[in-house]
C-alpha cells in the first residue's frame, strides 16, 4: 500500500499540468526582444522609406530590393513591418497599462467596500463582460469617433479591465484582513496609502500574466479594428492597418501582403503567450 | 421541484432582469456621449432637410430637450413596446433588420459552439490518455499556436487558398443568390467560417478541460478502480469525464461571450449576412440605434447563458450551489 501511495505522490509532483515544465521560455523572449529592438530602432534596420508610395513598383513580390515585396500602394513591406510594429507594440503596452491601473483601483475599491457596494461593483463588471469584447470596443470606438494611436489605446484599455479587476478583488479581499494592513489602517493609513503600499504590490504578481495577455489582446484588437476599417487609417502604419489592404490583395493573389505581416503578428502573439504561460506556472 | 429550487430560480430571474436593465442604462449612456446631431441618428438624411420648426417638433417628440434620465425613460418605454428606433443606414426599424438576420448568426454560432465543445472534450480525453507522450506534447504545442492566430487573418488565408486559388468554396455570403433554402449551398458557405470559429477557440477550452481531467485522474477513486483492474481508458471515459461535467458546463457558459465575439469577426470577414456583419457596418456608419440594439440583445443572450449554465451545474452537482469556481481568463 505504502509503495503504491508513494508512487502516486511522485506522480503528482512530476505531473506537468502545462505540457512544458517550468523552464524559462528563452526562445520566445529572444524572438520578442529581436522584434522589439527591430521595431524600436526601425530607422537603422529599414532599407526604404515605409511611407513612400512608389507607384513604379506596386504589388511587387519579394525580391532583392524589396525583401518582403511591396503592398498595393507601392510601399516596402519590410520597412513597414518594422515601423508598424512600433505602433502595434505601443498600443498593446499602453492599453494593457491603462486596463491594469483601472483593474487595480477598481478591484481594490470593490474589495474594501461594504458588502452591498462590493456586490454592485462586481455585478457591474459581470454585465460589462457579457457584451463580447469586440462589440464593446467597436461601440466605444464609434462613440469616441477619433482614429489616432492614443485614442485607440485608450478605448481598448477602457474595455478590457474587467476580468483583471475580479482577480484583484479576490486577492485584496485576502490581503485586507492581514495583520500588517490592519496595523496600517489603525495608524490612520488611508485607502490610497494601502493601495499604493499593500494592495498593488501584493496583487500585482497574480495579475502579471493577465497584464501580459492583455498586451496580446490589445494588439489583436487593434489589428482587427484597423482591418475592418474602424481603427487606424492606412496612412498610419501598424500591423493591423497593413492587413487592411490584405482583403484586396487576396483577390489579386498577392500572398506576401497577407502572409508576411500576419506571420509577424502571430509570432509576436505566440511569444507573448508563452511568456504569460510561464508566469502562470511560476505563480502556481 | 422543491421550495428552495423555486426560490433559487426566482432569484436568478430577478438578477437577470436587473442585469439587462443596467446593461440598457450603460448602453444608452454610451450612445448619448456620441458626438453629432442626435436627430441625424434617428431620422437619417431627413434631419438635414428639416426646417427649424420641424426640428423643434422632432426634439420635442424625441424628448431631446429633457434631462438625460427623462430621455432614458422615454427610450426604455418605447423599447419595451418593441420600438428601438430607426436604423440610420437602412431607414427601417432596427429590430426588423436584426430579426431578418439573427437566424444566420444563430446557425453559424450554434454549430460552431457545438463543434468546439464536442471536439474539445474529445481532444482533452485523448491528451489525458496519452499524457506526457510525444503526441500529447505535439497537440499542446500546435494548439497554443492555433489559438494565437487572429481570426480575421486565418479567414483571409482560407479565402485565399480555397476560394481564390482552388475555387472550391465560396468566399462570402451565406447562400447563393435566391437559394436561401438550399441546404447544400448553405453548408458550402458555412465550411470556411466554421473552420475559423472552431480553430480560434478549440484549444483554449480543450486545454482547460485537459488540465481539469488530469487533476481528476490523480484522485483516490481512480487508484481504487486501477486496483480493481479497470483500464485507464475505462476509468477516464466512465468516471472522470462524468465528474468534470459541472466544470464542463461552467466553461460552456463563460465561453458564450468569447465565441459570439469570434463569430461576429468571422461573419465580418466572410460578409456573412448575420448580426456580426451588421454590428461592424453600424459602427462604421455611426448607426447608434442599431449598435445599442445589438449590444443589448447580445448581452441578454450571454447573461441568460451564464445564468442557465450556473443553474444546470447546480442541478448536477449540489456542491456548486455554494460557489462556482471556474478559472476564468480573458482571451
Amino acid at each position: 500500500m505504502t509503495d503504491k501511495a508513494d508512487n502516486i505522490e511522485v506522480k503528482k509532483i512530476n505531473r506537468s499540468y502545462g505540457y512544458r515544465s517550468d523552464r524559462f521560455p528563452v526562445v520566445s523572449v529572444l524572438l520578442l526582444a529581436m522584434i522589439a529592438v527591430g521595431c524600436i530602432f526601425c530607422g537603422i534596420f529599414s532599407n526604404h522609406d515605409p511611407f513612400y508610395m512608389n507607384l513604379d513598383s506596386v504589388n511587387v513580390a519579394p525580391n532583392s530590393t524589396f525583401w518582403f515585396g511591396t503592398d498595393t500602394l507601392g510601399r516596402d513591406i519590410y520597412s513597414m513591418i518594422l515601423n508598424g510594429g512600433r505602433i502595434s507594440l505601443f498600443i498593446g503596452i499602453t492599453a494593457s497599462a491603462i486596463s491594469a491601473v483601472i483593474a487595480l483601483v477598481y478591484g481594490s475599491l470593490s474589495a474594501v467596500a461594504p458588502e452591498w457596494v462590493d456586490e454592485i461593483m462586481m455585478r457591474f463588471t459581470e454585465i460589462l463582460l457579457s457584451v463580447p469584447s469586440i462589440l464593446l470596443i467597436i461601440f466605444v470606438q464609434a462613440v469616441a469617433g477619433s482614429d489616432n494611436v492614443i485614442s485607440i489605446a485608450v478605448v481598448i484599455g477602457f474595455t478590457s479591465w474587467m476580468s483583471m479587476a475580479k482577480i484583484v478583488r479576490t486577492e485584496v479581499r485576502q490581503i485586507r484582513s492581514e495583520e500588517y494592513v490592519i496595523a496600517a489602517r489603525a495608524m490612520g493609513g488611508s485607502f490610497f496609502h494601502n493601495l499604493r503600499w499593500h494592495y498593488i504590490p501584493n496583487s500585482l504578481p497574480s495579475i502579471l500574466f493577465m497584464i501580459i495577455m492583455n498586451v496580446r489582446g490589445a494588439i489583436v484588437a487593434e489589428a482587427t479594428l484597423s482591418f475592418v476599417g474602424l481603427g487606424l487609417p492606412i496612412e498610419i502604419i501598424s500591423w493591423g492597418s497593413m492587413l487592411s489592404l490584405a482583403e484586396k490583395a487576396v483577390m489579386s493573389n498577392s500572398w506576401w501582403i497577407v502572409f508576411i505581416p500576419g506571420i509577424f503578428l502571430i509570432v509576436t502573439i505566440v511569444c507573448i503567450t508563452e511568456i504569460s504561460n510561464f508566469l502562470v506556472q511560476k505563480t502556481k | 421541484m422543491n421550495k428552495a429550487r423555486k426560490k433559487s430560480i426566482l432569484r436568478k430571474m430577478i438578477i437577470y432582469i436587473i442585469s439587462i436593465f443596467v446593461l440598457s442604462v450603460i448602453v444608452f449612456g454610451m450612445a448619448k456621449l456620441s458626438p453629432g446631431d442626435p436627430l441625424v441618428s434617428y431620422y437619417g438624411d431627413r434631419a438635414e432637410r428639416m426646417n427649424d420648426e420641424e426640428r423643434a417638433h422632432a426634439y420635442e417628440r424625441l424628448g431631446l430637450n429633457e434631462p438625460v434620465y427623462v430621455q432614458y425613460a422615454l427610450w426604455i418605454r418605447n423599447a419595451l413596446q418593441g420600438d428601438f428606433g430607426i436604423s440610420f443606414k437602412y431607414k427601417k426599424p432596427v429590430q426588423d433588420i436584426v430579426i431578418a438576420r439573427v437566424g444566420n448568426t444563430l446557425l453559424l454560432g450554434g454549430i460552431g459552439f457545438f463543434l468546439i465543445f464536442t471536439l474539445a472534450l474529445m481532444l482533452a480525453m485523448f491528451c489525458v490518455l496519452h499524457e506526457g507522450r510525444v503526441i500529447d506534447r505535439i497537440i499542446c504545442r500546435v494548439g497554443t499556436i492555433t489559438s494565437c492566430i487572429p481570426e480575421f487573418w486565418l479567414a483571409l488565408v482560407l479565402i485565399m487558398i480555397f476560394a481564390v486559388n482552388l475555387k472550391i468554396l465560396p468566399a462570402s455570403g451565406a447562400y447563393d443568390i435566391g437559394q436561401s433554402d438550399n441546404v447544400i449551398s448553405r453548408m458550402s458557405h458555412m465550411i470556411l467560417p466554421l473552420i475559423v470559429v472552431v480553430t480560434g477557440h478549440l484549444w483554449y477550452y480543450s486545454y482547460m478541460l485537459r488540465n481539469r481531467l488530469l487533476e481528476e485522474t490523480v484522485k483516490d477513486y481512480v487508484l481504487l478502480y486501477e486496483a480493481s483492474g479497470l483500464s485507464r481508458r475505462q476509468i477516464v471515459f466512465r468516471h472522470c469525464v462524468r465528474n468534470i461535467m459541472p466544470t464542463y458546463i461552467s466553461i460552456m457558459a463563460i465561453s458564450i461571450s468569447h465565441i459570439v465575439a469570434g463569430t461576429y469577426i468571422v461573419e465580418m470577414v466572410f460578409s456573412y449576412p448575420g448580426i456580426g456583419t451588421l454590428a461592424f457596418e453600424s459602427a462604421r456608419y455611426h448607426d447608434y440605434n442599431m449598435l445599442m440594439y445589438i449590444c443589448i440583445i447580445t448581452g441578454a443572450v450571454v447573461i441568460f447563458g451564464n445564468i442557465a449554465g450556473q443553474a444546470v451545474s447546480e442541478m448536477i452537482d449540489p456542491r456548486m450551489r455554494e460557489q462556482v469556481k471556474v478559472v476564468e481568463q480573458d482571451d
